[in-house]
């Protein structure tokens, strides 16, 4: 059984000018152990999916549906008081910017020992040795004097191993990761990234990583969702979108990509702008960015559908199969051949 | 293989060397130290930032020289200084010709036409109260390039050439996306006719779609006008598609300047390598069989910088009594290959083995 079950998850916001559908139907599933991707561009819902899922949203003006079933209780029906429970014990959430997530007027140590006893029956001595290992586990040089330490005396990564270790006190089954190494050098992403996964292996968690870099998903992640306009594109295990992706946007994505393996003159662009969700577009919601568009997609929306009848690779787009499967070749002889 | 070794040449030297008159820039030894003071009414200088301590390369017309490092490296001030936004402490800044490192504000004013700037983000680098029209024809009309309607009309021209609508010169930033921000500073960049672009992380805030059309833009928009660019930037992929020649920096030194075909292919400075290993390949099998070289802790500060080779406390070939006394200059390769190491990598991709430990240095 799965970890996590999300089952056509919407969310829709009420503003002034409407209701914006910032997640409009949009399944998947993770294992124990597994790490899922999520990818999209700003705007594709990739964090409300996740801020739904922990119940973070702001109430008011929220109407949330579907349903998201971890561990056999749905997320979404459960009592505030229930989901605080399982909030920062089963499932942990790494934000994206590790200065604006961490308080910068309380030492780190606090910041651990406060999330460890909110969740276990300890004292403050047992709460500080566990901070400590944390530290240490996520790789905090002289974690016995760091942990007296303010936000502001660590760097970007170090900060972010601070955030890991946070998410970590108490040991969650799912942890959601939000553009985890975004503002990171290449570098530090390396090392954030090498002890995601070996802190994963270690405690058999699941990870969800939001994410718009197709590289940072081709190293960590099993299986894939790209999303698009609040909606589910293309899904999939991790080789087969790489090797056979099958959505004209999944195409973009990695054309738009200059790479390090390959040299192309110019980057495959996908035109104009994301459409405003306040008004999605009719049809195919990619189809005025579309180069394949056909009368249909203007009118009718395509639904997630298997490819070759695999079920763990589906995908929505109403081009037929053969014109698919030549320009995914296409696309890939492109970047292939020119690799030198 | 490692490449043949040649002369060692003093970082001066090496560029001189190169020099055949076709370099729209040259800068020598460059440097820019920040005082950290400390009192409030009698200030004591009690040390300094040393952002950038040294650098030396050259640009020749037409062409595109990536700048990579990572945050604190030096790169965006070594910009300033050479759009002499900042003032050097130290070197020599030759534009076209011409020495422009002393230059004061009046006899500066004919050079800022030729070089423009442009920004990373593009919601902080417009001014949200002026309309686009205003902000693309603001160096025209600083200097005097034309009559109202001339201006008027070269703007519309300019914007339709970064493929925004003419239309829109009247409208606010606020009412355009990132991407199209972007393009408005592309705009206001061109818009005197500049010899060199200096881009500042132009793309880092973008999506990759909008990246892709802005990098493209760049490039076309090079091959038309025949622009001159210094592309900064922390993403390697991004640095290779652009660039024809890379310069890597780390704690405010180069330690690698090659033609990207080198720089790529064979980097020869452990901190490129360790840059390179560690960028994420789109591609879920090279994924999961590359070696990656994961580097230890963070850049020291500036402020005190190590000894002897400014990379050795991370280094995975450090030799003691060697990497942590003696500075090492510029070394060079074959093919306009420049790095600052003493044990330089003899091939690419090493194993682990290899790594750390090199074959024979450069040793004295």
């Amino acid at each position: 059984m799965a970890l996590l079950e999300v089952r056509d998850l919407k969310t829709h916001f009420r503003t002034d000018d409407g209701i914006v559908k910032a997640v409009d139907g949009v399944s998947f599933s993770i294992e124990k152990g597994k790490t899922l991707g999520i990818v999209g561009e700003s705007g594709s819902g990739k964090s409300v999916t996740c801020l739904t899922i922990m119940g973070l949203n702001p109430k008011r003006n929220t109407i949330s549906s579907g349903e998201a079933i971890f561990n056999g209780q749905n997320l979404l029906t459960m009592s505030s008081s229930d989901l605080r429970e399982i909030r920062g014990n089963d499932i942990a959430m790494i934000f994206q910017d590790p200065m604006t997530s961490l308080n910068p007027v309380h030492r780190i140590g606090h910041q651990l020992v406060e999330a460890i006893q909110l969740h276990r029956d300890v004292s403050k001595k047992q709460a500080r040795a566990r901070a400590l290992e944390l530290l240490k586990a996520v790789g905090i040089p002289r974690a016995e004097r760091r942990i007296d330490d303010y936000p502001h005396q660590f760097s970007g990564g170090m900060r972010q191993r601070v955030m890991i270790a946070m998410a970590l006190v108490n040991d969650p089954d799912l942890l959601i990761a939000d553009e985890p190494t975004t503002a990171l050098d290449v570098t530090t992403q390396a090392q954030i990234l090498k002890l995601m996964t070996t802190l994963q292996r270690e405690f058999d968690s699941a990870i969800i990583m939001i994410t718009h870099d197709l590289g940072v998903i081709a190293e960590i992640a099993d299986d894939v969702v790209v999303m698009y306009a609040a909606r589910v594109a293309e899904q999939g295990n991790v080789d087969a979108l790489f090797t056979r992706p099958q959505h004209p946007y999944t195409w973009g994505l990695l054309g738009s990509l200059p790479r390090l393996d390959t040299d192309v003159d110019r980057l495959v662009q996908i035109q104009g702008q994301p459409p405003s969700l306040l008004n999605p577009p009719r049809g195919c919601r990619f189809h005025p960015r579309c180069p394949y568009v056909m009368g249909i997609c203007k009118t009718e929306e395509p639904h997630l559908m298997p490819v070759d009848g695999d079920r763990t690779h589906t995908q929505a787009c109403h081009l037929d199969q053969t014109t698919k499967d030549r320009e995914a070749e296409k696309l890939l002889a492109g970047t292939m051949a020119e690799a030198s | 293989m490692a490449a043949p070794a040649t002369d060692v040449a003093p970082q001066e030297t090496a560029y001189a060397a190169e020099h055949d008159g076709s370099d729209l820039l040259v800068v020598e030894n460059l440097k820019k130290h920040f005082p950290v003071t400390r009192g409030i009414i009698f200030q004591k200088q009690i040390a300094a930032v040393k952002a950038v301590d040294g650098v030396s390369f050259s640009v020749r017309q037409g062409e595109t020289l990536g700048v990579v490092g990572e945050s604190g490296c030096g790169k965006s001030t070594m910009a300033r200084c050479i759009m002499r936004l900042l003032d050097a402490t130290d070197g020599r800044i030759v534009f076209d010709g011409r020495d422009i490192t002393r230059l004061s504000r009046v006899e500066m004013r004919p050079f800022r036409r030729e070089m423009m700037m442009i920004f990373q983000d593009p919601y902080a680098s417009l001014n949200p109260r002026k309309r686009v029209g205003f902000i693309v024809a603001e160096a025209l009309e600083v200097h005097k390039l034309g009559t109202e309607a001339e201006i008027k009309r070269r703007v519309q021209e300019l914007l339709d050439v970064v493929g925004l609508n003419p239309e829109h010169y009247n409208r606010f930033p606020h009412e355009f996306s990132g991407g199209q921000r972007q393009r408005i500073g592309v705009a206001r960049a061109l818009a005197v006719n500049p010899k060199l672009i200096v881009c500042d992380e132009p793309v880092s805030a973008l999506d990759v779609s909008v990246q892709a059309q802005i990098l493209n833009l760049l490039k076309d928009l090079q091959s038309s006008f025949g622009l001159t660019y210094i592309f900064i930037a922390h993403d390697l992929n991004v640095v290779r598609h652009i660039s024809d020649r890379v310069m890597v920096m780390y704690l405010g030194h180069a330690v690698e300047i090659a033609p990207k075909s080198r720089l790529y292919a064979e980097p020869k400075h452990p901190y490129t390598g360790a840059l390179l290993s560690a960028v994420p390949v789109p591609d879920p099998e090279a994924a999961r069989t590359k070696k990656k070289i994961v580097l230890e802790g963070d850049v020291p500060s500036p402020i005190n910088p190590p000894s002897g080779c400014w990379f050795h406390p991370r280094c995975p070939r450090f030799r003691e009594g060697h990497c942590d006394v003696e500075t090492p200059p510029l070394y060079s390769f074959s093919d306009g290959q420049f790095a600052a190491c003493h044990y330089p990598l003899e091939r690419w991709p090493l194993t682990e083995e290899e790594l750390r430990h090199p074959s024979s240095g450069r040793a004295s």
